[in-house]
């Protein structure tokens, strides 16, 4: 067997071990389809987008089968051409921009570029949470879906999270952490999962989206197609936005490659950006 | 299958993109001032292949033949990989002489830049940097 397959240690009601064979077949089928000889997902950057490619797969209980490697985009693989990368179009699929509380859109507009940077968790190589998995995370996951449980396996700094889908409800009174108490049911053809309980260390987006102890996070996942993933989250926040909002529908496209190991153990950026701060602080805020 | 590109496809890919997976941790443009780039020749010493960043350093001789250790950042890993420069690229031409396209840190830090291209002694030219200059395309903030 060429290819590597993670251990990861769950924790949920009970401790368990799973092994990622199963999940991994179909992209080694139809990586030896095409023939392509790839080692530990080196590749070459993609030039097209993939087709639909079918129907999505089911597995035995009935729900499509959101398993695989998904890559942000519709090259199905890391692209150079920005229009490949593009997860929807504002044209077809408009997004409202968040409806911060004015408060909360001071300070948002009182930040640098460099405060950009500082603030988010990432900059110090901390998770980027949720829904920072799916909407700030340019790099692949992995998706694995068994009977009652969806696994995200996220290259950034190889991040994990598992999911209940039995519709069991939140824990009480859940302790703060980056992907906060989620909990799932299949809404026809779409898992849902409901997150509340998220480390305030996150942000929504690149650009200051910070969020309070009461963010509460919708996510709608479907697979359309054998090819295709789509991703729709709804983010309610009473103490920093006006009304929920919710994302234009992004687009992921399968992947017939390995995810590549991303501990991010050096970031030096951050003193970096530091420095510039402190080289701002002179005045020089510019945007 | 290596990616590696002759200058001439480089300039044709001038008008594809250069932004979101390949500058994913954050603002290139926010640290590095694209009004302060470079061609940087000198020896190839030492690299860090890690993440989120890889970093290389170069021996740089300047006219009167100080040496000065200069120190490049790349973006990171998972993006060199797939885009075509593997470890070996860079470790196969360790004491060799390359040539550097880079844009100098914002905060003033001397010797510290941004690669964007790395011009390897067989010709080669890789881009493992984001394209902080716009050379390849629109320059995507957010990333």
């Amino acid at each position: 067997m060429k290819r590597l397959f993670g251990e990861f240690w769950l924790s949920g009601a009970a401790a368990l071990t799973l092994f990622l064979f199963a999940a991994a077949l179909p992209a080694l089928a139809q990586e030896a389809q095409e023939g392509k000889a790839t080692q530990h997902g080196a590749t070459q950057a993609k030039t097209q987008a993939v087709p639909k490619g079918g129907p999505a797969p089911r597995t035995a209980d009935g729900h499509p089968d959101l398993s695989g490697v998904w890559f942000p985009g519709t090259a199905g693989g890391f692209t150079f051409n920005p229009a490949l990368r593009r997860q929807f179009d504002p044209k077809v699929t408009p997004e409202e921009p968040p409806p911060f509380q004015p408060w909360a859109a001071v300070k948002i507009k009182a930040m640098t570029s460099t405060d950009y940077e500082l603030g988010r968790a990432s900059v110090n190589c901390l998770p980027r949470g949720v829904p920072g998995m799916f909407m700030i995370d340019p790099y692949p996951f992995q998706l694995v879906q068994t009977p009652g449980l969806f696994i995200q396996l996220d290259e950034l700094n190889n991040n994990w999270r598992v999911v209940h889908t039995d519709g069991r409800p939140h824990s009480e009174e859940p302790d703060p952490s980056f992907d906060g108490d989620e909990v799932g049911h299949w809404d026809g053809d779409t898992l849902v999962i409901d997150v509340i309980g998220i480390d305030e260390r996150t942000w929504n987006n690149f650009t200051g989206w910070f969020h309070s102890d009461e963010e509460h996070v919708i996510e709608r996942i479907s697979r359309p197609s054998m090819n295709y993933l789509v991703y729709q989250v709804t983010i309610e926040d009473p103490k920093v936005l006006t009304k929920p909002w919710t994302s234009a529908p992004r687009v992921w496209t399968l992947g017939h490659e390995d995810l590549l190991e991303y501990y991010c153990t050096n970031n030096q950026d951050v003193e970096q950006y530091k420095a510039l701060k402190a080289k701002e602080s002179g005045g020089d805020s510019k945007k | 299958m290596q990616h590696r590109l002759p200058g001439v496809l480089v300039a044709v890919l001038g008008f594809l993109a250069w932004a979101l997976p390949l500058s994913a941790h954050h603002s290139f443009a926010a640290e590095f001032d694209a009004n302060k780039c470079m061609d940087l020749t000198g020896t190839f010493t030492s690299f860090e292949w890690q993440n989120p960043h890889g970093y290389f350093h170069l021996d740089v001789k300047d006219p009167s033949g100080n040496v000065t250790l200069w120190t490049f950042e790349t973006v990171s890993l998972s993006t060199l990989k797939r885009s075509g420069t593997q470890r070996k690229d860079f470790a196969d031409n360790v004491g060799k002489t390359v040539t550097v396209r880079a844009c100098l840190a914002k905060n003033g830090e001397k010797n510290r830049a941004a690669a964007e291209t790395i011009k390897f002694p067989d010709g080669q030219v890789h881009r493992i940097g984001q394209d902080v200059e716009g050379k390849f395309s629109d320059n995507a903030k957010e990333y």
